[in-house]
């Protein structure tokens, strides 16, 4: 997200990454306005680790590839800046080191089957929608939706409590099932 | 021999002695034993006795002066090879999608409401109304068309929020929430640039086009809208946006040419309903003005089912980027009917060549037909009820002796007999069939006359339709009692509005007569509870039509319709073609195979008396 932008008080920010069988991993960002409309919507060509960065980046290659690389990458190409950033995927939480704006992972509640079971994604896509918060993970709730933020950023909760309050209402899972399924769409290419 | 006396020198003591005392054992040749001294020790020996000192290694080595050797070796080893790989990042390719936004009507339109109802500005849309809990089973997603063929496109619609969340968003307002077969219909209609939402009357395609227009609007993809209907209908459209989307400024093209000029000139007004008489007159003008729109609606569509007709060249010039076409019956007398109305969609996407099921599978991903049984559950059951009557003996002498000279007329005519003269036969009879004009006997009246009483007397309302205006009228002669209401196309069209009105409104205004050319399309009575076809049209769709004016969402209760047939008549062999007909309608839109073609054919008419026709087919009711 371009820096010099304003922080919208309209938009909010939908950032999640697939993985694909064999052409890996591929990000896409939804930018929805308060009412649910799509505002912007960018994604990524699949990214596949070389052999050479599994070995040098060893433990740090999913922060790398979810944050800095896809993440950071698609929030730099939103001409809206949110005023809050939510994710389905726990390491997507890393690309928060690259940008200013809160993110927050949200989770799946207990009675809400993943996703994946219920819109039925092609077989090929693989996404595991977080449960439960980890050990290093602050949970909070915003009406219906269970959230959570990196335990060291415990200030990213209390702006999105209060920056997201009003909406309360709004199923914050719902957005990222659109995400994958334009991920798919785009994935097909254009017909004809 | 390190450990032996290497030499023996008389005045230096032996090395080895100085050492230590052997003792006096040693030289008594007994056990050894040796003490250490730091005393040099002196032997003094008078024998000649040769002294063997044995010394310890550690001992020599601690008298042997250091020795120092150096030596030097050459260590040639090759050096390794570094290899130095930087680590990157890849520029990442992103694909990036803006959508569009609404135009400044929108926000002045709000804006204006807002004034008007003297109210703070409200806050921005929220989804804090927006029906989050809505569980995903029930959520209306916009699936793109097989048509659509640029990921842009696509996109566009699968990035969508579900209809029930973009109705329930706040700034949406709906007079009640719809049923989920009409956010279908939505979802149908919003993401398709040729359409045909063909749902059976009484299901609401006017709410579900103005929907489907509405959101579009609201997403920007839509700035400029032609909607084009029956005049008499243009009234009802304009009522059913203030209904379904009050906030869309919506211009009703009429008045002389230059008002008109004006009005289609008009840019901040993103909806015009114009009629077709009139679109016709304006054909010059909306070329000369260059005039273009996003998308164009025709309702009733089947209005251009003829492709050579005025109306079908007159809608299919306008310059435009999306065409839907409503209309309940797509198909009234033959499959060429869809054909033309495919003309207006995608020329040449049919053809008349094309065999009926054949025809069925191309349209099948842009036509939508639901019918009530099928989708409303809860809809009133609708019961019919043929209401067979014998002519009364006036009339029957009168028919007879009418058929009887009608028949030998056609026959002295021989080859030059016409379909138009066996037309006229035709609508003689069915005259007599309602009214003897001699005697003014009608066995229908009489019966219609009796369940009227019930009606009336149950409190209920009535609908009566008939094809003659003449009818219409000695009807509401005889059924003064029950004081009938008029609609037909001679009644001024400033006083419709309030026919219908006095119709829905007022309890004691409970029988209205209506001619099938003005009332039976796009009326809504649900306030009947009876309908009488008091005679046949000549094809069952536009019967239907006139049926679902009070068989529609919002009916009181069931709907009973009786449908007066005289016996022994041209009516019952009539009847019979009609039942023919709704047969070739099921064959398009069902997977049931046809038994046979069922297109009316000229011999058919003829036959109707027996008669020996020319060839060649006829379109009797176009």
């Amino acid at each position: 997200m371009s820096s010099g932008d304003p922080t919208s008080q309209e938009a909010l920010g939908f950032l999640t990454v697939l993985e694909h069988e064999q052409q890996g991993l591929v990000g896409g960002y939804l930018i929805l306005n308060t009412a649910g409309r799509p505002l912007e919507f960018h994604c990524t060509a699949p990214v596949k680790p070389s052999r050479a960065q599994q070995i040098l980046f060893g433990p740090t290659l999913d922060s790398y590839l979810y944050g800095e690389q896809i993440g950071q990458t698609l929030l730099a190409k939103g001409s809206i800046a949110p005023v809050a950033v939510c994710t389905d995927v726990q390491r997507v939480l890393s690309v928060r080191d690259y940008v200013s704006l809160p993110l927050a992972l949200v989770l799946v509640g207990e009675d809400k089957p993943p996703a994946q079971e219920t819109s039925a994604p092609p077989p090929t896509w693989r996404f595991d929608a977080p449960h439960h918060a980890g050990p290093d993970m602050h949970a909070f709730e915003i009406g219906r939706n269970r959230l959570a933020v990196a335990a060291h950023r415990d200030a990213d909760r209390h702006e999105i409590v209060a920056r997201l309050n009003g909406l309360a209402a709004f199923d914050l899972s719902e957005p990222f099932e659109r995400i994958r399924e334009a991920v798919e769409e785009a994935h097909k290419g254009p017909r004809g | 021999m390190l450990g032996r006396a290497m030499h023996e020198r008389p005045n230096e003591p032996a090395k080895g002695a100085a050492l230590g005392d052997f003792g006096a054992n040693a030289a008594a040749g007994g056990a050894w034993a040796w003490k250490p001294s730091l005393e040099v020790p002196t032997f003094s020996t008078t024998a000649s006795l040769d002294v063997h000192a044995w010394p310890v290694p550690w001992a020599l080595a601690a008298l042997r002066p250091p020795t120092l050797r150096l030596a030097s070796a050459q260590w040639a080893v090759k050096l390794t090879a570094a290899i130095s790989l930087p680590i990157v990042a890849p520029k990442l390719k992103v694909f990036s999608f803006r959508f569009p936004q609404p135009g400044d009507w929108l926000a002045k339109s709000l804006a204006s409401s807002r004034e008007q109802a003297g109210s703070p500005p409200a806050p921005s849309p929220s989804i804090n109304a927006a029906p989050g809990a809505i569980p995903k089973a029930g959520r209306t997603r916009i699936k793109p068309p097989g048509d659509i063929v640029k990921l842009e496109d696509r996109l566009f619609y699968v990035l969508q929020p579900s209809l029930e969340t973009l109705i329930g968003e706040g700034s949406l307002a709906f007079p009640f929430r719809p049923f989920a077969y009409q956010f279908e219909g939505v979802a149908f209609l919003y993401p398709r640039y040729a359409a045909i939402l063909a749902d059976e009357m009484g299901l609401g395609k006017t709410m579900q086009a103005i929907t489907a227009v509405r959101l579009l609007l609201h997403a920007g993809e839509l700035e400029s809208v032609l909607l084009v209907c029956p005049k008499p209908l243009v009234t009802n459209w304009q009522r059913e946006f203030t209904a379904w989307a009050p906030e869309v400024p919506l211009a009703v093209i009429e008045g002389d040419q230059a008002k008109r000029r004006w009005q289609w000139q008009q840019n901040d007004m993103p909806v015009k309903i114009a009629n077709y008489e009139l679109l016709q007159r304006d054909r010059e003008l909306a070329v000369e003005l260059g005039l273009k729109f996003d998308l164009v609606v025709l309702d009733e569509a089947q209005r251009i089912k003829n492709r050579g007709s005025a109306t079908s060249l007159c809608v299919r010039a306008l310059e435009r980027r999306r065409s839907w076409a409503l209309t309940g019956t797509p198909v009234e007398n033959s499959p060429q009917d869809l054909v033309g109305i495919f003309e207006f969609l995608s020329p040449g996407y049919l053809s008349d060549a094309m065999k009926p099921r054949r025809m069925g599978r191309a349209a099948a991903d842009y036509v939508l037909r639901r019918t009530k049984d099928r989708v409303l559950a809860d809809l009133p059951p609708k019961m019919f009820r043929d209401a067979e009557v014998e002519l009364t003996h006036q009339q029957r002498e009168s028919y007879q002796l009418a058929e009887k000279e009608g028949v030998l007329r056609l026959t002295e005519m021989g080859e030059s007999v016409s379909i138009q003269h066996v037309f006229e036969l035709v609508l003689r009879l069915k005259q007599i069939c309602n009214f003897d004009l001699a005697s003014g006997e009608s066995a229908k009246f009489e019966r219609l006359a009796a369940d009227l009483d019930e009606v009336a007397a149950s409190g209920r309302k009535a609908i009566i339709f008939s094809q003659w205006v003449s009818t219409l009228e000695t009807l509401a002669g005889r059924l003064a009692e029950f004081r009938p209401l008029l609609y037909h196309g001679r009644v001024p069209q400033q006083h419709r509005d309030g026919v219908l009105e006095q119709f829905r409104d007022n309890p004691r205004r409970q029988v209205m007569l209506l001619s099938y050319g003005a009332g039976g399309v796009g009326l809504n009575l649900q306030q009947a509870e009876y309908v009488f076809l008091f005679d046949r049209w000549w094809n069952p769709a536009v019967e239907d039509q006139a049926i679902n004016r009070a068989h529609r969402i919002g009916a009181a209760g069931p709907v009973t319709v009786t449908r007066f047939l005289s016996t022994g008549t041209i009516e019952q062999r009539i009847d019979q073609i009609l039942r023919e007909k709704r047969e070739i309608f099921d064959t398009i839109f069902s997977d049931v195979e046809p038994a046979r073609n069922l297109g009316l054919t000229q011999q058919e008419i003829f036959g109707l008396f027996q008669l020996r026709c020319p060839s060649g087919p006829i379109d009797l009711a176009a």
